[in-house]
């Protein structure tokens, strides 16, 4: 027994196998806890994804499991609809299966082709279904499943749908200006000779009425009814400026598609800002030319006033309402390929708060360091990136593993229309170093292991940082791991149950390239020095206590196996939780830190308020209770007997009271409510009548015949109105 | 029988001295037909109560309205009575009073009555600042109806008409009816203070000229909670007095605390008081009384006799009369 644990002691200390039936693992083994969703195509969950191109920019990203159970839901008072719904899941799950070998598709194509290839025994029916299915989807787009191009894809299409919603905006206000500068000129030219002439005047009526008009004598009366309408040339010059200037704007495209229209999707930060310090005469001269041209329109314009400051307009830098109008810069790329160039052009944009929404790929998490052999360095450069970003405190921030894109959707959008800049951190799960593992658990993986938490910072969302930060897309944010079961059979056919987490040991021993910090131990080997990484990473261990960390694996067959892991691995994976406790207490509102410093002080204040309450009433001996009740009732006409009396003088006549007992209740010489005789009624008509009183002013006083039913239920009732 | 009513004798006086006596019961009539606990009741019950104290005739007494729960006020009072159409109420009311100077004219209006489809005349009312007493039923929503969202009501309401809640601010009647040119009287009450309520009705009553009595008034059936905050913090009420407004009494005081001492003529105040929301000012914002009557620069100095009237009449009629022997052709 003490050679095993020598032997298993060194490797965790060393991470050097010497012997001792240690070896290393084999292909095939996962984390235990991967037991349950061996084949991914078995499952319904939110992949794939429909880029959906009908309706408005919120229903632009959905779930095609999400889609099919809105039909169901929607269908189910129809007679068919258990039918239609299990040929649904079944081309659902086709789908899904057809799409891990072939790549993206069109919703409409995947979904027949699904269809077809299922119908058969069923006949005619399953294609039945699967029209009825599709003619309720209200979808239209590609089918996508999850790889590397994925985010990309996503933020380009829900930008676009945007980006179309904007544009649509865009024109209806430019066609609306331009509508008006013409005018402007037009209301010119008809009051001008010109346009009084006779020809003009038999123009403008047409030729049906050409002989019941004398247009001379049209013409010689308008031009003597009118003088001359002009504008100054100033002023023609400026509008027909306004007009060129709305005419070819090239930031959004024109009505007919046509034209060239700007781009404003990159993949490198470098070309963005090229393309940006490019048009920016063009945008401060569009800016300007919409703010002339809502004056003009207006006919506010005044050239003493405004000209001066038009003249220099721009040269300030644009406010961020002139940018807001312009449409935003999206940049697609990848962790890979920024070298400290473009990263350092990234910062720069994020810093001086240009409208700029930055997609940054992260393919790998577990990046070993150049550093040195051997030192770890989990999620460093997407962590780098999001710590910078977010302590610019004007970025917004989204950080997400792909595999939650759809149920962070929201947040996708509104970090996409948020005014300032926009930073996407988001791990593609598709790392290649990890077997055959998909994508999908891989992303997941990251973020359950705390790796690469899903986190949220939205500059407007309120006054304190707690309100700005959200970690709420986190499984089970407020512990350290994540916690599953796992139930498993022995030898015996006795059953067992395992209660673990989920841990960057977990994540790292999917990945070849850190077969060297585990060592798998034969079942016979098993010893009781052995426990749980979980239990470990809680525990603050020194060498000295002979404890050795394994993590559970499974093989194919499903049969578990333990290895034992180096030290180093678990110093990084304390580091993550490390990381990981931080970023909650940042992000709970609890946390002192986190609140502006006039926050503190009213609270601080209110907490004296009370202390020095509680003392008032400790010495007034109890009277504080009469001081709280509502306006007024403690200046009642109480005979102080306990018998029952109402306020009259605060009474709105509303009968509630004379409804219910007019005997009891009365109404006085001023018509306000006394109580005529207490006798004339029970005492639950006068807590019934305090109850409904809406100024609460009767007071109900003490039961004059203590032998009425549910007088305990009654007395109590009464005691809030008297 | 007909020599009585000409020559009084010194008896039928004395009898009239004592008939003239009349109690609240005089000026009721009917079951109100209002929810329970409506603040409906609380202006009526305000307004006989001022019937009787200011001895109003209520053969001399005219209460105009025009659609709404607060429009049925007219059916409740012994006095004349004009139940108008939707909006309509004060012209109908100028009508009356610019007819029939020698009469006492109320109008009863409410929020969606007077500031959305009547606010056109409202407007115009205030501005010819005729001798009457109009009172903004305000409950901040079509209650009649049942339940539309109207121009008073706090934004987000969840309405049958915005049921996704109201997407405008409130209209102010206060800082409108203060920015229109010749208001001479305008007044905040709500209807959970008795007390000033009839004070500022009796005010209004007495003012000579147009006076807007705005009477913020809780709903129970479809605002409930609404007014509640107000209602039971007595911190959430600001109560304005001055000599030459509303004198608050020594038993008020003692709930009330929070006051400001306001003179009615200081528009530049009144109109700041207006714009507040919370708490909720209750006073008179704004007197004048200096402005002229529409009714009295349109005088006509020629006595209204029935000679007069009927002469009147003929030469209308006689605009539309056929003379057969003038134009020479038989019946």
């Amino acid at each position: 027994m003490q050679g095993k644990l020598q032997i298993q002691l060194a490797f965790h200390l060393t991470g050097t196998i010497n012997g001792g039936g240690l070896q290393r693992i084999p292909e095939g083994l996962v984390p235990a806890l991967f037991s349950r969703i061996s084949d991914l195509a078995e499952l319904r969950y939110d992949l794939p994804m429909v880029l959906n191109t009908i309706g408005s920019p919120e229903r632009s990203l959905l779930s095609l499991s999400h889609m099919v159970d809105e039909v169901v839901c929607r269908l189910a008072d129809t007679p068919e609809c258990d039918r239609i719904a299990r040929h649904g899941y079944r081309i659902e799950s086709e789908i899904r299966r057809s799409l891990a070998t072939a790549g993206e598709s069109t919703l409409s194509d995947s979904w027949k082709s699904a269809a077809e290839s299922l119908s058969g025994g069923d006949g005619d029916l399953i294609l039945d279904s699967a029209w009825v299915l599709e003619s309720e989807f209200f979808a239209a787009g590609s089918v996508t499943d999850l790889d590397r191009d994925t985010p990309a894809l996503v933020m380009r299409h829900i930008w676009r749908a945007l980006n179309e919603q904007r544009t649509a905006s865009f024109r209806n206000r430019i066609d609306r200006l331009l509508y008006k500068l013409h005018n402007i000129l037009d209301a010119e030219t008809v009051g001008s000779a010109i346009g009084r002439s006779p020809d003009r005047l038999r123009a403008s009526v047409g030729s049906a009425f050409d002989s019941a008009f004398n247009f001379d004598a049209l013409s010689n009366i308008l031009t003597a009814a009118k003088p001359e309408t002009t504008i100054s040339d100033r002023r023609r010059e400026r509008i027909k400026w306004l007009i060129d200037v709305l005419e070819r704007q090239q930031f959004y495209a024109g009505r007919d598609e046509k034209g060239d229209s700007y781009c404003f999707i990159f993949e490198r930060p470098s070309d963005a800002l090229k393309a940006h310090n490019e048009r920016y005469p063009a945008a401060v001269e569009l800016a300007k030319a919409l703010a002339v041209a809502e004056l003009e329109a207006a006919g506010e314009y005044r050239e003493g006033l405004h000209d001066p400051i038009f003249e220099f307009f721009g040269s300030n830098g644009l406010t961020s309402s002139d940018r807001e109008q312009l449409p935003s810069y999206l940049i697609c790329t990848d962790a890979g390929s920024l070298d400290p160039a473009e990263t350092s052009k990234l910062l720069e944009i994020l810093a001086v708060g240009l409208p700029f929404k930055v997609l940054v790929r992260t393919d790998d998490v577990l990046e070993p360091s150049e550093l040195a052999e051997g030192h770890l360095s989990l999620g460093l450069r997407a962590r780098q990136l999001v710590d910078t970003a977010i302590g610019l405190t004007d970025v917004f921030v989204f950080q997400a593993a792909a595999s939650s894109i759809f149920r962070c959707r929201s947040k996708l959008i509104s970090g996409l229309s948020f005014a300032g800049p926009a930073l996407f951190s988001v791990f593609s799960g598709d790392t290649r170093t990890n077997g055959d593992t998909p994508a999908y658990l891989t992303a997941e993986a990251a973020t359950e292991s705390r790796v690469f938490p899903s986190l949220f910072y939205d500059p407007d969302g309120g006054s304190d940082r707690a309100s700005r930060l959200s970690i709420e897309n986190n499984p089970q944010p407020d512990v350290d791991w994540p916690a599953y079961s796992i139930d498993y059979e022995d030898e015996s056919i006795r059953a067992h149950k395992i209660e673990t987490a989920f841990t960057p040991v977990d994540l790292m021993v999917m990945d070849q390239r850190f077969s060297s910090h585990f060592a798998l131990v034969p079942h016979e080997d098993w010893i009781d020095e052995m426990i749980p990484v979980p239990e470990v990473l809680a525990a603050d261990m020194s060498p000295g206590d002979d404890k050795v960390p394994y993590v559970d694996l499974i093989d194919d067959d499903g049969i578990l196996h333990r290895a034992i892991v180096d030290t180093r691995a678990i110093d990084e994976a304390r580091r993550c939780l490390r990381i990981w406790q931080s970023l909650r207490e940042s992000g709970r509102s609890d946390n002192p830190h986190n609140k502006p410093s006039s926050d503190l002080e009213v609270e601080v204040s209110i907490e004296s308020d009370r202390a020095s309450d509680a003392s008032l009433s400790k010495s007034s001996n109890g009277s504080s209770a009469a001081e709280e009740r509502p306006a007024g009732e403690s200046k009642g006409v109480s005979a102080g007997d306990g018998s029952p009396y109402i306020e009259s003088a605060r009474c709105t006549s509303c009968n509630e009271c004379t409804h219910i007992n007019a005997k009891m209740f009365a109404y006085d010489d001023n018509k306000q409510a006394y109580i005529a005789d207490p006798d004339a009624g029970t005492f639950r008509q006068l807590v019934e009548a305090a109850e409904g009183c809406q100024v609460s002013i009767i007071h109900p006083g003490v039961p004059r015949n203590p032998k009425e039913p549910g007088i305990e239920d009654l007395i109590v009732r009464a005691a809030a109105f008297n | 029988m007909m020599e009585m009513t000409h020559t009084i004798s010194s008896n039928d006086c004395l009898m009239q001295l004592f008939e003239e006596r009349r109690e609240i019961e005089d000026y009721q009539k009917g079951v109100p037909r209002w929810c329970t606990g409506c603040g409906d009741n609380a202006i009526l019950t305000a307004v006989q109560r001022l019937c009787r104290d200011e001895g109003l005739l209520p053969e001399k007494t005219v209460f105009v309205s025009g659609i709404g729960c607060s429009s049925r006020l007219p059916h409740y009072m012994n006095t004349y009575g004009f139940h108008g159409i939707h909006g309509r109420a004060l012209p109908v009311a100028e009508g009356v009073k610019m007819a029939r100077p020698d009469l006492s004219v109320f109008v009863n209006t409410g929020d969606g009555d007077c500031c959305s489809i009547g606010a056109a005349h409202w407007i115009h009312a205030v501005r010819y600042n005729m001798d009457l007493t109009m009172m903004l039923h305000d409950n901040q929503i079509y209650g009649l109806t049942k339940m539309q969202a109207s121009p008073t009501s706090p934004i987000g309401t969840k309405s049958n008409t915005t049921p996704r809640g109201s997407y405008l601010e409130a209209l102010n009647p206060l800082t409108v009816t203060l920015g229109i040119s010749n208001v001479s009287f305008v007044a905040q009450v709500v209807d959970w203070i008795p007390e000033v309520l009839y004070q500022v009705i009796a005010a209004a009553y007495r003012h000579k000229g147009f006076s807007f009595v705005r009477i913020i008034q809780r709903c129970p059936e479809w605002m409930p909670k609404l007014m509640d905050p107000w209602l039971h913090d007595p911190d959430r009420v600001l109560l304005l007095h001055h000599e030459n407004g509303v004198e608050i009494s020594s038993s008020l005081a003692r709930t009330y605390t929070r006051m400001e001492e306001h003179d009615p003529r200081n528009m530049n105040r009144a109109r700041e008081i207006a714009s507040e929301y919370d708490p909720i000012p209750v006073g008179i914002l704004y007197r004048n009384p200096d402005i002229a009557c529409y009714e009295d620069l349109r005088h006509d100095p020629r006595l209204r006799t029935n000679s007069m009237v009927q002469s009147g009449i003929e030469a209308e009629f006689d605009k539309f009369t056929v003379w057969p022997e003038q134009h020479g052709s038989t019946r």
